[in-house]
């Protein structure tokens, strides 16, 4: 039974900004094993971490450490040359009762007190700190107010239609499935509408140095390339996982993973074309992605990654896939990729999110920062990621 | 075709495992199709409910500060609960455990319980996503609920009863799919939505990290993840007695037709989910009120002006 409870691990991954390539090859990885990513701490058997977290994200680290269920495993991974073998470890630890065992033993039985506000499931209904309330406006309610758990109860607020309701204060990320690395945005909600956000990154311990095909000495040309086809196919396998819609994702994912693994790139256009076509002509994306804008600012700044000027959700998809069309095809489309955003540009980005999130439900918030595609890696490791 | 008769109570032992069966074959083909669009084979796929299964039976339980647990672990029996409670009255060829006189009302009542299981299973684990989620899936069910009761009328009207038997009876000329198609679309539609399967698995989506299943782990989850395809099964067993005529069909007996039948509607909805992006429930909203519920009206008032009609 043990035997066949390990074929199908899941695994949390919790990717440190820069390394998203050690993430892609993980996931690569987990699908040629026939594994699952976990989509939640209490989804998963391993929690693996890529990279090298700083002091705020190694906390969050060991908060979700103590989230998931067990049997349970916790490993890292540096480098993506390290990630085949580190999950075959991963699985050897599952399989070692007497080491489970003793982790049962020793863990507390009773859930981790919510003491700390960042984390990936944080409890419903509680403010900056567990201790101290915000001033109440029920005055007479805050005095034998109970406290589930600790938790104090949320304080009502008027919502969009002018009626009262409760006000909750939810971090979202940093450790989301699809969402940028590192990234936190802190909301108040209202049921799931967003009345306010503050977004801010999480940065690793030093600078990475997570280079994208490492084992592979190819021309540079060659090799960005290569880099802007797999930048612009995983952010559009976030939207459309985030869309809901895992086929096309899946088929986004596995056009990243063939480039990232040497794949000629004129080998890639034909899926690259399919999917184009399939992901354009879908009329149930149109509908469900309809009216979802990431603003005017990027429509006219000098954007790498959305050159078609394309403001709307499914635009910045279709931009992107067309994008990596024609990188794929065409190596004399010089500048058409670009490797990385300016850095204002990222920044200018991290700073709207509080205004572009304001007023949506969480499915479109998702969807816009999805759509955002920020690279958290180097705006954490300026000093003005605070923002 | 012989009437439908009541059998021995003692086969009511018997229905869970029938049920178990098909919703894993219906699982196996959900592994199957990940399986192959991730570039794998056939039957690692085909394993896929299997390894789950043995997953979640070795995986710890979890719980939550101040969760509500009693009211957290009804939710997570509730699903396979109902589902099983609903094979009572769906006739497998000539035999049906319990014929009773309103079998269709039976069948919704139980889908009215997933409104209350799937929102307890939100509620109890006091966390943001789990809430968020359950207040998705009420939003998705006030879209649904009226366009399925409807549908579930209209073959009613047809037949003059509410008995599941009756109704089966009545398509002995004609197969209802043929003249209600809007009624058995509305239905299927609605069974996927209350399963909260594919495109209406928006209380379980990956946007909010799981939404409902964001803190089950272990017996838990694998009770849930059972009922949700165990819900599926019973509805296309339920459209399979509704509109396509329940074990009506040549040279084989009448109780492998409800399966077979069964069998392929369910895979039509396992399917559905790999084909189509997720239906947000504030869009399904305004689609099911202006345009689903007037045309299944629609076809519920042509189905009793045909059936006065011809008396």
């Amino acid at each position: 039974m043990a035997g066949h409870a390990t074929r199908r691990v899941h695994v949390l991954v919790l990717e440190v900004p820069g390394w998203g390539e050690t993430r892609m090859r993980v996931e690569a990885e987990l699908a040629r094993r026939g594994w699952a990513p976990a989509i939640s701490p209490a989804d998963a058997d391993v929690l693996l971490v890529c990279g090298e977290p700083g002091q705020e994200l190694e906390s969050v680290c060991a908060r979700l450490w103590s989230q998931l269920p067990g049997p349970r495993v916790r490993a890292a991974v540096i480098t993506a040359s390290d990630v085949a073998s580190t999950l075959d470890r991963a699985v050897d630890e599952l399989l070692d009762e007497a080491s489970q065992q003793s982790d049962a033993r020793t863990r507390s039985r009773r859930p981790a007190e919510p003491r700390d506000e960042i984390a990936h499931t944080e409890h419903a209904a509680h403010g900056s700190s567990s201790e101290s309330t915000e001033p109440d406006m029920d005055m007479d309610m805050d005095m034998d107010m109970p406290k589930p758990g600790g938790i104090p109860l949320a304080n009502g607020g008027p919502d969009r239609d002018g009626l009262e309701m409760d006000v909750l204060h939810v971090p979202l990320g940093p450790v989301l499935p699809h969402w940028p690395a590192g990234l936190v945005v802190r909301c108040v909600l209202q049921g799931d509408v967003i009345v306010s956000a503050k977004a801010e990154i999480l940065p690793a311990a030093q600078p990475s140095g997570d280079g994208l095909v490492p084992d592979d000495r190819r021309p540079l040309a060659d090799d960005e390339r290569r880099r802007a086809v797999i930048r612009r196919s995983d952010a559009a396998a976030s939207v459309l996982a985030l869309a809901g819609w895992s086929f096309a994702a899946g088929r986004a994912r596995r056009i990243r993973d063939a480039v990232a693994s040497g794949t000629a790139l004129l080998d890639v256009t034909a899926d690259l074309d399919k999917l184009a076509r399939s992901v354009a002509r879908s009329w149930t994306l149109r509908w469900t992605l309809k009216g979802i804008t990431v603003g005017e600012c990027l429509a006219h700044a000098d954007d790498g990654m959305g050159q078609s000027g394309s403001e709307t959700v499914r635009g910045r998809l279709i931009g992107w896939l067309e994008e990596a069309r024609r990188t794929a095809r065409d190596d004399k489309a010089e500048g058409a990729y670009e490797l990385q955003d300016p850095l204002a540009l990222q920044r200018s980005r991290l700073g709207e999110i509080p205004r572009l999130l304001n007023g949506t439900d969480i499915a479109t918030a998702r969807l816009i920062i999805a759509a955002l595609a920020i690279e958290t890696a180097p705006v954490a490791q300026t000093p003005q990621s605070r923002t | 075709m012989n009437d439908i008769v009541e059998v021995n109570p003692g086969w009511a032992l018997l229905a869970p495992v029938v049920l178990g069966l098909l919703a894993l074959a219906g699982a196996a083909l959900n592994g199957i199709l990940v399986a192959r669009a991730e570039g794998r084979s056939f039957r690692s796929g085909a394993v896929i409910p299997v390894l789950e299964t043995a997953r979640l039976m070795r995986q710890r339980r979890r719980t939550t500060v101040a969760a509500d647990v009693l009211l957290w672990r009804i939710g997570c029996a509730g699903l396979v609960v109902t589902a099983v409670l609903k094979t009572a009255v769906i006739p497998v060829g000539p035999w049906v455990l319990a014929d009773i006189p309103v079998g269709v009302v039976w069948f919704n009542t139980m889908d009215v319980f997933v409104w209350a299981l799937v929102w307890l299973i939100g509620w109890g684990a006091n966390s943001a996503h789990a809430l968020v989620g359950g207040y998705r899936f009420l939003a998705q069910a006030v879209s649904y609920e009226l366009p399925l009761m409807f549908a579930l009328v209209t073959p009613a009207v047809a037949a003059h009863s509410l008995r599941v038997s009756d109704v089966v009876a009545a398509q002995q000329e004609l197969w209802f799919i043929v003249w209600m198609p809007i009624a058995f679309v509305v239905f299927c539609l609605s069974v996927v939505a209350f399963s909260n399967w594919g495109p209406f698995a928006t209380s379980a989506s990956a946007d909010i990290a799981g939404g409902i299943l964001t803190e089950v782990s272990g017996v838990d989850r694998l009770l849930i993840l059972a009922g949700r395809y165990a819900l599926l099964t019973t509805g296309a067993a339920f459209a399979v007695a509704l509109f396509f005529g329940g074990g009506a069909g040549p040279l084989l007996p009448g109780w492998l037709w409800t399966l077979v039948k069964t069998l392929l509607l369910l895979a039509a909805f396992v399917t559905l989910r790999h084909r189509l992006p997720a239906v947000r429930p504030e869009r399904l909203a305004e689609v099911a009120w202006i345009i689903v519920l007037p045309a299944v009206l629609l076809q519920t008032l042509v189905v009793s002006i045909v059936v006065a009609v011809r008396g």
